[in-house]
């Protein structure tokens, strides 16, 4: 007996609904892909793409064997040439997406669908590596409904008749899939990384560990979130948001570095928390962190340099949640060791002379660096202009060319000077990047930091009260300290912003205020969704469950998602009362029990119409008439509602009459 | 009595499943007695079985990749779409499930062929109130797996065709009942005998009549028949009944007596086909004479049928040929109606 499973020829087709979802779902799923492969794949994908639909509208055949290894060959060969580094992401992505393209126009069978779906799915959790915010997890919902519609479409015959059955089948299920989801990704136990793994090489944004006077001024135009802070307590005021990121030590051709390495120190010795918040940093691809001055306690996976700035162990390669306390009380380094009082003085040889006579100048003036730093500053108050667009200054002796001939710059170029000066003067200066200020978005009430805002500034030495924090731009602008960067431009600078950046930074109502609540909404994205990992997962599964044990997950995870299959069960299965049955039986038997109560129950093989025409009988009703009524209204298909009305009727007077009937005897 | 049928029924199965394993056999009479055969079936957790597929093993394999890559870049929205598709393949078990329990299966109709042919059974595929039933596959192991999807209207009918390889009662036995949906990554199936059984006549093997079978009676060979014919016989005197039409009137005027036409048709020989007289072993000779009987009733011939133990008179038409056909179908064999 040969068993004939045939039919296979027809069975093993993809139904053409389900291909053309499935040409759908791959376009959705390779979208959020395009800007992180190479554009020459999304040219192949487009291609592939053209051509299967022209097969798929029976205009092409598929495309012969050597325009398929033609395909391949050159695709590999593309991919060997783009300058991937083997291993990372980004080539891991571009091989997916173009074997993706590829299968396209050699997908035949339900196998080959079945795979396409299946790498569709991967696509999708794989977009999230690159970007986890609010929309795209909004887009990719959609984009995992289109395909496994494209999967039910496979598995159902309805979609010929119904063309948007299989999607609405799939938007069903995803959504009945929602509760259990819930339940697991809040219960499910999160561990650490088990291996390595290659990171998204995206280009770092924010601050760069270099700084050459002239790249903060592209930085400020950007409204691009740095990271967002939630106060535990009061906001400071704007002027005391100076958020730390990076300590510049290293002069060299117009350029300040962070140096050579710098050791790992303990957390100040200080119990003392003037401020306490956490911050939601964006991904910047680098390891440092931002915080006020001098944390003095912060979350776990963070180590303190010597320069008191902060590091994550691993780069911030998706939105990283943190927890700083810091105090403006703790003093730093009161003494200076040799090695940290060279590094903070070095200097190039020879270059900016003017500086260097000018610097020789204070120090002669001047006993106390605190003196030399305030003469400064009313030089600067005094005689210089604040702006984005500073004219160009040489690379060599650029110092000079701004302190006395141009006059006119913005943050790190002021704060590069001073610095110069100091250390000229033998006082152990140094730079500081990082962002300045901060808007309070009113919906949440966490503080949002955007590229804008980064600043430079200096902190100097002085023995015994360590490092001490100076702003020379804020003698320059000081309104740019106060309120913000926008109260220092010019009308003409502003203008040059574009309309986000401007509502962004609190003007233009409407738009502000729902650029605010996408923000916030954004903000809670990040705390509840994204920024749940292990710690969070633990406060959370404590204050829901007491003490975590591994029962008590276990049973967690059973009762709930025991509870939400419940309620898809109740959805799948649960029908509606038999609406079916006909009134007037209804009316009918009801009126029999009432009877069988009051002992006049029908007698077996007692049709309707002989039984009501007997209690007619002894109720001295006229029954004759009516037994067609019962008869009727029972057995008529087409019997008018009024028919049944009627039955009702003559069934209750019938009831009244033997009730007086019953009553006489 | 319905348990005895079914008695009947299980004590039979072994001679069917002569070429199945052991294992098979097994695993047949745990079927026999986990869903037992019935004219009507109703399908319910009793006797629905759920299992992934291959594509639900590889779909499981890329949600354990998922995780893995959730887990190594900490990232909570990978574990999301890990969770989310997880929760879908579980919620999954519940669609299929519930694609396939409340419907009733019961076999409509089935056809009669010859041996060689396909058989026509149709199956009447019953669900209850409530949502459609969707990509629902049905077939016998022997023969092609139909989709039938019972979503407006509350039955369908599915037309299923079973190969006949034999004569006498084709039982194509247990029926597979089968479900991809929605996603195709598990399969809800099942093993119903709905008892169809169609009858399979031997395969014809056509020869031309000879004489011989014509030949026997003489006296048989022709018949008189006054009402549908035109050749011209004789006249008679009228009987009551006799077609006013044929009514010489003429002669009426002439004699007053009443006098009939009379018309006859003069039919051939009756034939008799006789199992002795052919040649060949058992089977063969049932072939010849299936050939003999089609192309006597093709050519409206009269002929009756002599089989060891049974003499059909002779007759003509379609249930005479039928009746002809079941017997020789039958010849030999366990004639009860359920065995």
């Amino acid at each position: 007996m040969v068993k004939r499973h045939a039919g296979a020829g027809i069975a093993e087709q993809i139904p053409r609904n389900s291909l053309a979802l499935l040409m759908v779902a791959q376009l959705v799923v390779v979208i959020p892909l395009a800007s992180y492969v190479s554009i020459w794949i999304v040219g192949v994908c487009l291609f592939s793409g053209y051509w299967r639909t022209q097969v798929y509208r029976g205009r092409w055949g598929y495309p012969p064997t050597w325009v398929k290894a033609i395909l391949v060959v050159a695709s590999f060969a593309g991919l060997a040439i783009s300058g991937y580094r083997a291993f990372t992401l980004e080539a891991a992505t571009s091989l997916l997406v173009l074997a993706f393209a590829l299968k396209l126009i050699e997908m035949r069978n339900r196998r080959d669908a079945f795979l396409v779906i299946f790498l569709c799915y991967f696509l999708t959790a794989n977009a999230f590596l690159f970007d986890q915010s609010i929309a795209m997890a909004i887009y990719q919902v959609f984009a995992v409904i289109v395909a496994t519609a494209a999967l039910v479409g496979l598995n159902q015959l309805q979609s010929r008749v119904r063309p948007l059955a299989s999607f609405w089948t799939a938007g069903g299920l995803v959504l009945q899939a929602l509760p259990l989801t819930l339940v697991l990704f809040l219960l499910f136990p999160r561990i650490g990384p088990l291996w390595s793994v290659p990171l998204p090489n995206a280009a770092t944004t924010g601050l760069s560990d270099k700084i050459t006077p002239g790249d903060v001024a592209s930085l400020s135009q950007s409204d691009d979130l740095a990271f967002r802070v939630l106060f535990e307590g009061e906001v400071p005021r704007n002027r005391d948001l100076y958020w730390r990121g990076l300590v510049y030590s290293h002069y060299e051709q117009g350029t300040w570095s962070v140096g050579p390495a710098l050791p790992v120190v303990a957390k100040p010795n200080s119990d003392a928390s003037e401020f306490a918040y956490q911050i939601f940093l964006e991904p910047t691809q680098s390891r440092w962190l931002y915080a006020l001055d001098t944390p003095t306690d912060f979350s776990p996976k963070i180590e303190m340099l010597r320069d008191f700035r902060l590091l994550s162990h691993d780069p911030v390669r998706s939105v990283l949640r943190y927890r700083v306390e810091t105090d403006r009380e703790v003093v730093l380094d009161p003494e200076l060791p040799g090695w940290l009082r060279r590094r903070e003085l070095a200097l190039p040889e020879g270059d900016n002379p003017r500086m260097r006579s000018y610097a020789a100048s204070l120090q002669a003036t001047y006993n106390h660096p605190s003196d030399m730093v305030m003469a400064m500053m009313r030089e600067l108050q005094n005689d210089f202009v604040y702006t984005l667009q500073p004219p160009t200054l040489p690379t060599r002796d650029g110092i000079d060319a701004l302190w006395f001939d141009t006059q006119a710059g913005f943050c790190s170029h002021f704060a590069g000077a001073m610095v110069f000066t100091l250390r000229a003067a033998g006082i152990p200066a140094r730079m500081v990047g990082g962002y300045q200020g901060g808007e309070i978005n009113p919906v949440t009430g966490h503080v949002v930091v955007r590229q804008y805002l980064a600043h430079a500034w200096v902190e100097y030495w002085v023995a015994e009260r360590g490092w001490v924090r100076v702003d020379p731009t804020s003698a320059v602008a000081p309104e740019r300290v106060e309120s913000g960067l926008r109260a220092a431009l010019s009308n003409n600078e502003r203008s040059a912003l574009s309309i986000f950046t401007t509502a962004r930074m609190g003007q233009g109502a409407i738009l502000t205020d729902i650029l605010q609540w996408a923000d916030s909404l954004e903000h809670q994205w990040n705390l509840w969704v994204v920024g749940y990992d292990a710690d969070t997962q633990s406060s959370v599964l404590k204050d829901l469950l007491g003490k975590i044990t591994p029962l008590k997950i276990g049973i967690a995870i059973a009762v709930g998602g025991g509870v939400s299959l419940l309620f898809v069960s109740v959805a799948l299965f649960w029908r509606r009362r038999p609406v079916g049955r006909h009134p007037a039986a209804r009316d009918y038997s009801s009126f029999c029990l009432r009877m069988d109560r009051l002992g006049l129950g029908r007698e077996p093989g007692e049709t309707p119409a002989i039984y009501l025409a007997r209690l007619a009988a002894i109720a001295k009703l006229d029954g004759a008439q009516d037994e067609n009524l019962v008869q009727r209204a029972l057995y008529d298909p087409e019997a008018p509602r009024s028919t049944m009305r009627a039955l009702q009727q003559w069934l209750r007077r019938l009831q009244i009459n033997l009730l007086f009937a019953l009553r006489r005897t | 009595m319905e348990h005895a049928v079914a008695s009947e029924q299980t004590s039979s199965s072994p001679k069917e499943a002569v070429n199945r394993s052991v294992l098979g056999h097994r695993f047949a009479s745990w079927l026999d007695r986990r869903i037992p055969p019935g004219a009507i079936i109703k399908l319910s957790q009793a006797n629905i079985f759920i299992f992934p597929t291959r594509a639900g093993f590889v779909f499981g394999a890329l949600l354990i990749v998922l995780i893995l890559g959730a887990i190594n870049y900490q990232n909570a929205l990978v574990y999301g779409v890990a969770f989310s598709l997880g929760s879908m393949f579980i919620v999954t078990i519940l669609y299929t499930f519930r694609n396939l329990s409340g419907l009733t299966l019961e076999l409509a109709e089935s056809d009669v062929g010859f041996v060689g042919e396909d058989l026509q059974f149709n199956v009447r595929v019953e669900r209850p109130k409530g949502r459609g039933r969707e990509g629902i596959q049905i077939g016998w192991p022997e023969g092609f797996k139909q989709w039938v999807e019972v979503f407006e209207t509350e039955a369908a009918i599915v037309r299923l065709y079973v190969k006949a390889d034999r004569r006498g009662w084709l039982k194509p036995g247990r029926m597979l009942v089968e479900t991809y949906y929605p996603l195709g990554l598990l399969r809800a199936w099942t093993w119903v005998d709905i008892k169809a059984r169609g009858l399979a006549y031997p395969k014809p093997i056509f020869q031309e009549i000879s004489n011989r079978q014509s030949s026997r009676r003489k006296d048989e060979g022709e018949l008189v028949d006054p009402l549908g014919s035109d050749d011209f016989v004789d006249i008679r005197e009228y009987k009551a009944g006799d077609p006013i039409k044929n009514i010489i009137w003429r002669s009426f005027a002439r004699t007053n007596e009443l006098v009939v036409k009379r018309y006859a048709s003069y039919v051939e020989p009756r034939l008799w086909f006789d199992f002795q007289d052919i040649a060949g072993d058992t089977e063969e000779r049932l072939s010849r004479l299936t050939g003999l009987a089609l192309k006597a009733t093709r050519s409206d011939r009269e002929f009756g049928l002599r089989i060891p133990g049974l003499e059909i008179p002779p007759g003509v038409g379609q249930v005479h040929l039928d009746r002809v056909l079941r017997e020789l179908a039958l010849y030999g064999q366990d004639r009860s109606v359920d065995g």
